[in-house]
């Protein structure tokens, strides 16, 4: 028993040995983002005056409210991904917001002060159409939700349903819109395409239909599409065929009603061609009626604000050319904004008065837009009465590259919210360039340099580097001198393209993210600033990215240089962009057009005599091409040729196959594993990281005695699931091949098991999460490889002459949480002790030690096992919170974790991302190699002092006793 | 370790006191294995509370969020702390609520093909034990989170409270001041120090007290051989001691030899 307590402290005070965050350490040297995503539907909070919130809905299914004077979050909700979290309404009344969530399954309100929810009811099936709130009498009472063939009522106040009635004909019917016009009758409209509109009135109170109309329009197929109720309830359409607009009063109560035909050429007006044109109309209160004013859109860039009067349609503005056009509400104005372009860089944005049309004066607003950004796609109008009682706005523009930009009048922006960043896709770290001095001095000791020049030439050249640095360094006293004056608030260190320089310990470093919608980001690790960003324009919606460098900063007078894969998932064509990393222009560098489908892309460590390395693309005829395939390239290729081997995986057949390089450029096929596609599929693929680097080549033993790992770079870990997904006869395997040789390693199955599987492949292990669908539980195995006692090759791996097949270790854990993601530290050497990073669904990212996870812990401790210091087997990992390396910080949807090593062998960069953007530094081993954070100067130099004087004064005090000795 | 070795023994017991739950379970397996095949099956709506004492709902709820299995099914909080989970099919699942400030305990919570519903704790190693839990769900926060280490500060205290140092420090000021709090002056109260300083010194040739006491008991029987070893001119100095009655004498006859020695002179 004592033995056990003894244990479970030794246990406690392993556990305790972790570090974690400190927490004065809190925002000094991490930094957290966080997005919506593309907003959908964006309403202001209008009940109060002085309110500072815009309600904002998104594609990725958050519901959020952002500070219209900062663009921060005030607060924000994630739903699940997927549809049955996507937001199908957005319907804003006072203080509530109604949202219609999962194709109509759920209806909530939420508070939007608080941020709370004020209730939830789950709707009947059906797919849903439209939902609108209903007033009558001048309030807002109620929400009619419209589905495929039901119609409901619900109070505000509570969801509680307050009718539900089964729509007529809905098998044939096709009911597409719901109006209210505040007075006691909601209006369902139906059509059955190119025959007949049905319009049915229920009445409020208690869901009986007050009448049911159905009226001729063969033209029309789409209500939503081109159809808008204006006015005292008249429903007005467009058709582009004839091309004439018609309308119908909703509340006359004849049964034969009739479209009015108006052609459009009768008002004097003209469709661009094969144009769809559009009308516009607002209801500023649900409870009340909608304007009779409306936009009709008749060409991509020409907008008309007509209106009906007296049945009559009068023209009251033709704007051309007009970007966009927005309706917008305050007190008793309605005001049309309208966006036209000024010139090629920017755009104003005018305000005018509904009724009239009539310009309002002082409302112009410039809108510059980014030459690296997309065109506008939207306005919101956010107007607000001065106290002159005349109006004034603020404008956010949402571009077509997902970001929105708060605007105020004359054209200064408030913020930019780059909502692209809530959808990275992959990402690297690049090292920042050299500064100009520095450059100078690293040129000087070039190997060119010192053969070309003679002696003095090179003494003046030190000479001359010499005071370069010394000229820089009374810059940097200056600048000290400068801004200590100056009140502290003042002094911005702003980080700019122009002042970028590698710091001593190459800690910060420039984050390239490349986005779903095809926009680029440069990001400053170190405070999170966006440097550069360029939008990609024709990029597929479909598309997959692959980012490599293929030249490093460290190559100067050469630029780095970075290439972006891009594949259209469905036909599998390519098209590669280059640019510079450091400052997002694209490259000089034509990249070499790709007709064929890719397969395969790698990167090899051969450089070209510019230093870039050799990117080369296997297409679907097994053909290889080389990127850049200058002479000097191909020359190299051929003598190297032998010696590259790839691999393809054919996840869609279950095969692998390995090939190898030719001198030709043609490949052969060397080995082909097939996995049976109707018994398992395969998940992942995972290699190991190309600049990962192992310390260590062993362990030693308690005994002493050493256990080599077994440490082959081409080795692959293949996942496969089962297609069987019964609980019972689900498996996950996992199977370990040599990708040259196409040896299979080790093979293990886990059974009553189910993905997803998460895999980190690294050194000489594996570590893999899955469902365990008998104990309904997730569980880590890990496998680890040795050579054993002795090493077969002790200066070089090759994959062709290893005889001796590894011994296999593993070990499985419980983990008493689902994951998102997961990823290993990394490091400079590889000294540094191995952690994994976890993201877990709540948020956090854990930081467990690989120490956990080594499937050498003995189930008795021995005294041997205690020497070696492993933590004895217990089958549960722990979640401490003291590990989650982002303490509060918490990052919503977790996708990725990127880790990167920094000049100092203990601290790993790591940033995760999802919908939130989160960087950080690690130091897995804690920081041996620096000073730590807290080390207390004041402490050692107050010692120092101390000592110092002490000493002076008994050497005194020793003198004056010697003298008087010498008087005795 | 230690806990989960104990843990299972005593859950053992719990289970087999639980007879009922326990069927419950083995029942459970039934529905649980049908529930992969039934794809089109009952949805239900887990229904709970969180509270976090002491602190008002608005001030917490719009971080919250109600993790089911994961993400695979999410709820959110009301205004008043409640929540639900919509559209759950049968089975078996880890409800938690999840803030970045407050901790909360997970919930199994177990649903029956026909909605029939059960909370219970949440044991990963033990996975059918059973320990119910209150339905609908009531769950209470723990405190807040803690993620930060303390720093090992330094501090005067610290530095002082070391026990080092106070064996170091606490003889310093002895010798320093009770020179000073004591008359040195008076040669009685000299010599009485003196002894007492004596007596703080550890005598190499003190007995150790057993043999002390067996010496003093032998010694009371009455075969007295006082004076004939240098350990047994102890107890006999004690015994003068008594018989002479004065205080000081008393004194004398912890002192070693040479103490001894003085005070036959006098």
């Amino acid at each position: 028993m004592a033995k056990l307590i003894l244990l479970w402290l030794k246990c406690v005070i392993l556990y305790n040995a972790v570090d974690a965050v400190f927490e004065d350490q809190v925002g000094k040297f991490d930094w957290r983002q966080q997005y919506v995503g593309k907003v959908r539907f964006s309403h202001f909070d209008t009940h109060v005056q002085s309110s500072k919130k815009v309600l904002v809905a998104t594609e990725n299914n958050v519901f959020a409210a952002l500070n219209t004077r900062t663009g921060e979050l005030f607060w924000r909700h994630v739903d699940k991904s997927g549809p049955e979290g996507n937001i199908d309404a957005l319907l804003h009344h006072g203080q509530d917001a109604i949202l219609v969530v999962g194709n109509g399954r759920l209806l909530r309100s939420w508070d939007v002060n608080v941020g709370g929810l004020n209730w939830e009811i789950v709707l009947d099936s059906g797919s849903f159409q439209k939902a609108c709130l209903v007033g009558q009498q001048g309030t807002v009472k109620n929400v009619a939700v419209l589905k495929k063939n039901i119609i409901s009522l619900h109070y505000l106040s509570n969801g509680h349903q307050k009718w539900i009635e089964n729509l007529p004909e809905s098998e044939t019917v096709d009911y597409q819109t719901v109006y209210s016009g505040g007075n006691g009758e909601v209006y369902a409209l139906g059509i059955v395409p190119h025959s007949h509109v049905v319009i049915i009135a229920y009445s409020t109170d208690d869901g009986e239909i007050i009448k049911q109309i159905s009226v001729e329009a063969p033209w029309l197929s789409n209500i939503v599409a081109s159809c808008a109720v204006i006015g005292q309830g008249v429903l007005i359409c467009v058709d582009s065929a004839t091309p004439s607009l018609y309308m119908c009063d909703l509340h006359l109560n004849t049964h034969d009603l009739q479209m009015t035909q108006i052609p459009l050429q009768s008002l004097g007006l003209e469709v661009a061609p094969d144009f769809q044109p559009v009308l516009v109309s607002h209801q500023p209160n649900s409870a009340h009626q909608p304007l009779s004013e409306f936009f009709l859109q008749l060409g991509p860039d020409n907008f008309l604000l007509l209106q009906l009067n007296n049945g009559q349609i009068v023209t009251l503005r033709d704007f051309k050319p007009a970007l966009l056009v927005s309706f917008a509400t305050t007190g008793e104005k309605t005001i049309a904004a309208v966006m036209s372009p000024k010139n090629k860089t920017a755009c104003s944005i005018n305000l005018f008065s509904a009724e009239t049309g009539r310009r309002l004066l002082d409302t112009t607003l410039i809108f510059v837009m980014d030459p690296n950004g997309g065109k506008p796609e939207k306005i919101y109008i956010q107007p607000f009465l001065k106290k002159d009682d005349s109006v004034g706005y603020r404008a956010m523009v949402q571009t077509e590259d997902h970001t929105l930009t708060f605007i105020q009048q004359p054209g200064r922006v408030m913020w930019t919210r780059e909502e692209a960043l809530s959808d990275v896709v992959t990402m690297e770290m690049v090292d920042l360039p050299l500064t100009g001095t520095q450059a100078e001095l690293e040129g000087e000791f070039g190997k060119k340099a010192a053969i070309q020049d003679g002696l003095m030439s090179m003494v003046f050249k030190r000479l001359s580097s010499q005071l370069i640095l010394l000229q820089a360094w009374i810059a940097h006293l200056w600048k000290l001198f400068y801004d200590a004056r100056k009140p502290r608030s003042q002094v911005k260190n702003e980080v700019t393209i122009e002042n970028l320089s590698r710091d001593e310990f190459n800690l910060q470093k420039m984050m390239v993210m490349v986005t779903a919608s095809g926009k680029l980001f440069g990001i400053d690790s170190k405070t999170g600033s966006i440097l550069w960003r360029h939008y990609l324009e024709d990029v597929p919606s479909n598309a997959a990215f692959k980012l490599m460098v293929q030249r490093t900063t460290a190559h100067f007078p050469h630029p780095p240089q970075c290439t972006l894969l891009i594949k259209d998932q469905d036909t599998g064509l390519t098209t590669l962009h280059v640019f510079n990393p450091i400052f997002g222009k694209k490259s000089h560098v034509t990249p070499p057009a790709l007709p064929q489908p890719i397969l395969q892309s790698f990167l090899l460590p051969l450089m070209d005599q510019d230093y870039a390395k050799v990117l080369l693309l296997v297409d679907d005829q097994y053909k290889v091409s080389a990127f850049p395939s200058t002479k000097n390239v191909l020359q190299q290729l051929q003598e190297m040729a032998s010696s590259i081997f790839f691999y393809l995986v054919d996840s869609s057949q279950g095969r692998l196959s390995g090939y190898r390089l030719r001198t030709d450029l043609s490949t052969e096929q060397i080995w082909e594993v097939v996995i049976p596609m109707e018994i398992q599929r395969i998940v992942s693929v995972k290699g190991k990281r190309p600049n990962e680097h192992v310390h260590s080549q062993g362990r030693v033993m308690g005994d002493r005695s050493v256990l080599y790992k077994y440490l082959n770079p081409n080795l692959l870990a293949v996942v496969t699931e089962s297609t069987d997904t019964h609980q019972e006869r689900s498996f996950v395997g996992i199977i370990l091949i040599d990708g040259v040789t196409g040896r299979i390693i080790h093979e293990a199955v886990q059974r009553k098991a189910r993905g997803p599987v998460h895999v980190v492949h690294s050194e000489n292990w594996v570590v893999y999460e899955y469902w365990s669908t008998k104990s309904r539980r997730n569980e880590f195995s890990v496998i680890e490889l040795y050579e054993g006692m002795e090493l077969y090759n002790s200066t070089v791996f090759s994959s062709l002459d290893r005889p001796h097949a590894p011994q296999v270790l593993q070990q499985s854990y419980i983990f008493p949480s689902a994951i998102s993601t997961m990823e290993a530290t990394l490091t400079e050497k590889g000294i540094t002790s191995r952690h994994l990073l976890i993201g877990l669904p709540s948020g956090g990212i854990l930081s467990l030690p690989k120490m956990f996870l080594d499937p050498r812990r003995p189930e008795i401790v021995s005294e041997q096992s205690r020497e070696e210091n492993l933590i004895p087997y217990a089958p549960e990992l722990m979640i401490r919170t003291e590990w989650f390396i982002n303490y509060n910080q918490s990052i919503s949807r977790v996708r990725g974790i990127h880790t990167s090593p920094s000049g100092l062998e203990s601290t790993c960069l790591v940033v995760a991302y999802g919908l939130d953007i989160y960087q950080t530094r690690v130091y897995p081993s804690k920081q041996f190699d620096v000073l730590k954070d807290d080390y207390d100067y004041m402490l050692i130099s107050s010692v120092l002092l101390a000592l110092f004087f002490a000493t002076m004064i008994s050497k005194r005090l020793a003198e004056v006793k010697l003298l008087n000795r010498a008087w005795r | 370790m230690w806990h989960s070795e104990r843990i299972p023994l005593l859950l053992a017991f719990v289970q087999s006191v639980l007879v009922v739950g326990w069927c419950f379970t083995e029942m459970e397996a039934g529905p649980g294995a049908a529930m992969s095949t039934q794809t089109n099956g009952d949805q239900f709506k887990i229904e709970g509370r969180a509270i976090v004492p002491g602190v008002k709902t608005q001030d917490w709820v719009s971080t919250a969020r109600v993790l089911v299995d994961g993400e695979e099914h999410v709820g959110f909080l009301r205004t008043d702390g409640s929540f639900a989970v919509n559209d759950v099919p049968s089975g078996s699942y880890v409800v938690e609520v999840v803030t970045p400030t407050y901790r909360f305990e997970p919930v199994r919570v177990d649903i029956t093909s026909k909605g029939k519903m059960r909370a219970r704790l949440v044991n990963y190693i033990k996975t059918s034990e059973v320990i119910r839990q209150p339905y609908p769900l009531q769950i209470r926060s723990s405190g807040p989170h803690s993620y930060f280490m303390k720093r090992e500060t330094w501090g005067w205290t610290d530095f002082l409270m070391n026990p080092m140092v106070m064996m170091m420090v606490l003889p310093l000021l002895i010798i320093v001041l009770l020179p000073k709090v004591v008359n040195t002056n008076d040669p009685e109260m000299r010599k009485e120090m003196e002894q007492s300083m004596n007596m703080l010194n550890p005598n190499p040739e003190l007995p150790d007290v057993s043999e002390l006491m067996t010496k003093l008991f032998s010694g009371s029987k009455g075969s007295s051989k006082a004076g004939s070893s240098s350990k047994g001119t102890r107890p006999a100095a004690k015994r003068r001691g008594k018989h002479s009655g004065p205080s000081r004498a008393k004194k004398l006859s912890m002192q070693n030899n040479c103490a001894d020695l003085d005070s036959w002179d006098q």
